[in-house]
């Protein structure tokens, strides 16, 4: 107990403080060490490019992604880099503007899935016992739900909910956010679990029990600065996982409606011409999708290896 | 041993419970009119009315999970709503033929993976195991469909190698019929090869680094008697539940890729009932496939117990 004598002689102010600098110093060092790797510059250099096309979206485009002309079906040349697709689109420009899609969607849907993973995995972490036993048998339960398969029973009835419609403001957008949200929590909850009961019984937070803090502040000021090394691994995790979902829903046709140019729903507009020996619709989009996942899983690897180090 | 499996066992089938259960509080608490949408908004009130009694939409919920819990004890899983014949009849032989699809690539990952994931912790640190890593991670997080799209293109219609639509006609040689069923195969291969790689890598270096295999070491045995008797006995075990993790996630995942080569398996299945509303087949679908994921990963924990007794012994603590 000479942790608890200790902070009795400070106030608890000056102890947080101290902690908060600590924080930071740890921050600086962390951010030192990704920016040696060459994974993380890669892997920002690709996330970055798509970041900019989703924000610049028409502004960058040489072509409208949406107005459709006559030249259908053309193969990539110098007019029309990656060629046009069969209702005669720009396909460059829809690649380019297709990012706005996932990335207004994946990313929102990794942090409110990660933000309610956190919530239910603390819960069940700190307050163990019975609550833990039956969330930990639901989150289990979820876990062996295949995560495309749900999402495309839940988008397919969802579609015809009025609540819904307005609880998400009758954008389907939102509604996959949601879902993929959903399915993410149990799969959070678990991670974030493991890494409260970690730290649950050490001297700080007994000593925070003993000054009788409530659990609330507990959680939240005490335990969660000290597990935000998995959680943010995690969410990085996430959005890859993420921008995987919705892809796989739009491909399947449950996700983002037409004529958004979307890449999943882009390769799955180009298939049935990709038998006659017309293959770039399909082929870049499918290329945009993989440097997409590819450029954060990178990103998310870096800072795996840094904060596990 | 067989208190271990009982547990386990039990387990599982209340998790098995509490999947069904939330896939009929999904189903059932998203308030949707389902009855009118699937009969469009021209059709007489009448028989939207007439459609609601026929199954039995207007029972008290409690009625209604009875009847699902009932069907599924009894292996009958009800009927479908748009072709009106049994669920089961309907996604019996699909799902077969999406086994067949998994089956292949697993055959085709699982050894490649673990010899990688060997390789990369025997060459820990090198170029060569960099390169093994930062394969399995590129591939692993791209998504099947869209391996398999590119799959496609290069090798079905550009090279063309092997066929780029994998319904193969009836009466084809099982041989003739690898043909088809290659390229798709690959894609859900290509993806998972990632995931095993890296957990055989890890567990490879934790069983190099321990203590029997430094007494191994020292009592005179080459680099390769290590390595076979010793390292990756114990590196297996972590591998066995992330294959089995993966059989059932190839089940997800197989979806997108069927879809990719046109192939008649439980995605064509699938989304007809997506188009259809047609919520007994997407329900069983849902369920069956929740089902193999957790009988593949029951059975994984009993091998590993089976060959590590120190697993036993964690779950009957718990």
């Amino acid at each position: 107990m000479s942790e608890a004598s200790a902070s009795s002689a400070t106030t608890s102010a000056t102890v947080l403080e101290q902690a908060d600098a600590e924080r930071k110093q740890a921050r600086r060092e962390s951010w030192r060490l990704l920016r040696r790797r060459p994974g993380f510059i890669i892997g920002m250099v690709i996330v970055v490019f798509w970041l900019v096309c989703a924000i610049l979206e028409k502004r960058i485009t040489p072509y409208d992604p949406f107005t459709y002309t006559t030249k259908a079906k053309l193969a990539p040349s110098a007019d029309h880099w990656f060629g046009t697709d069969k209702i005669g689109r720009d396909i460059f420009s829809r690649v380019l503007a297709g990012a706005r899609d996932v990335l207004v969607v994946a990313p929102p849907a990794a942090v409110l899935g990660v933000s309610l993973g956190t919530f239910v995995g603390m819960t069940m972490g700190y307050f163990r016992g019975r609550v833990d036993l039956v969330l930990s048998r639901i989150v289990e339960a979820f876990l062996a739900l295949p995560v495309v398969l749900v999402g495309l029973l839940v988008l397919s009835l969802a579609g015809t909910s009025s609540v819904l419609a307005a609880i998400t403001f009758d954008s389907r957008k939102v509604l996959v956010i949601y879902v993929v949200a959903l399915l993410f929590t149990p799969i959070v909850a678990r991670t974030v679990r493991a890494a409260v009961i970690a730290e649950r019984d050490l001297d700080y937070v007994t000593s925070a029990r003993l000054r009788g803090e409530s659990a609330t502040f507990i959680m939240t000021r005490e335990v969660l600065p000290n597990i935000a090394a998995p959680i943010v691994v995690e969410l990085t995790v996430r959005i890859g996982y993420a921008i995987f979902t919705v892809s796989t829903l739009s491909f399947l046709g449950v996700g983002v409606q037409r004529p958004s140019p979307d890449w999943g729903l882009a390769i799955s507009e180009g298939r049935d011409v990709l038998q006659a020996g017309i293959w770039w619709p399909v082929t870049f989009p499918a290329l945009a999708i993989a440097t997409l996942v590819i450029g954060v899983n990178l990103v998310a690897d870096s800072i795996q290896a840094v904060y596990e180090r | 041993m067989l208190r271990y499996i009982l547990k386990r066992v039990a387990l599982s089938l209340i998790t098995l419970w509490l999947l069904v259960t939330i896939v009929f509080l999904m189903v059932s608490l998203l308030p949707s009119d389902i009855a009118r949408n699937i009969l469009g908004n021209t059709a007489p009130e009448a028989s939207v009315i007439a459609f609601r009694e026929e199954f039995g939409l207007t029972d008290p919920l409690l009625q209604q999970y009875g009847r699902l819990m009932k069907s599924l004890v009894t292996f009958d899983f009800g009927q479908s709503w748009s072709t009106k014949r049994p669920v089961w009849g309907m996604i019996s032989a699909p799902l077969l033929r999406s086994t067949k699809l998994a089956a292949l690539a697993l055959i085709l990952t699982t050894p490649i993976s673990i010899a990688a994931g060997l390789i990369a912790a025997k060459y820990r640190d090198t170029r060569i195991d960099r390169a093994i890593v930062l394969t399995g991670l590129a591939t692993s997080s791209i998504p099947e469909f869209v391996t398999g799209a590119l799959l496609a293109v290069v090798f079905g219609v550009q090279l063309g190698w092997f066929e780029s639509v994998a319904t193969f006609p009836p009466g084809t040689s099982l041989i003739g019929q690898l043909d088809y069923l290659l390229l798709p195969a690959s894609a859900m291969a290509i993806v998972y090869f990632g995931y095993i790689a890296r957990m055989m890598r890890s567990g490879t270096i934790r069983a190099l680094e321990s203590d029997y295999t430094r007494t191994a070491t020292m009592k005179g045995l080459t680099g390769g008697q290590v390595m076979w008797r010793h390292a990756l006995r114990n590196s297996l075990a972590p591998t066995i539940t992330v294959v089995s993790v993966q059989i059932g996630y190839l089940f997800g995942g197989i979806v997108g890729v069927e879809l990719v080569y046109n192939y008649p398996g439980l995605s064509r299945v699938i989304l007809d009932a997506v188009k259809d509303l047609d919520l007994p087949v997407l329900q069983v679908a849902v369920i069956i496939v929740g089902a193999i994921y957790m009988i593949t990963t029951l059975l994984a924990d009993l091998v590993i117990a089976w060959l590590n007794p120190r697993a036993r012994l964690e779950l009957g603590q718990q």
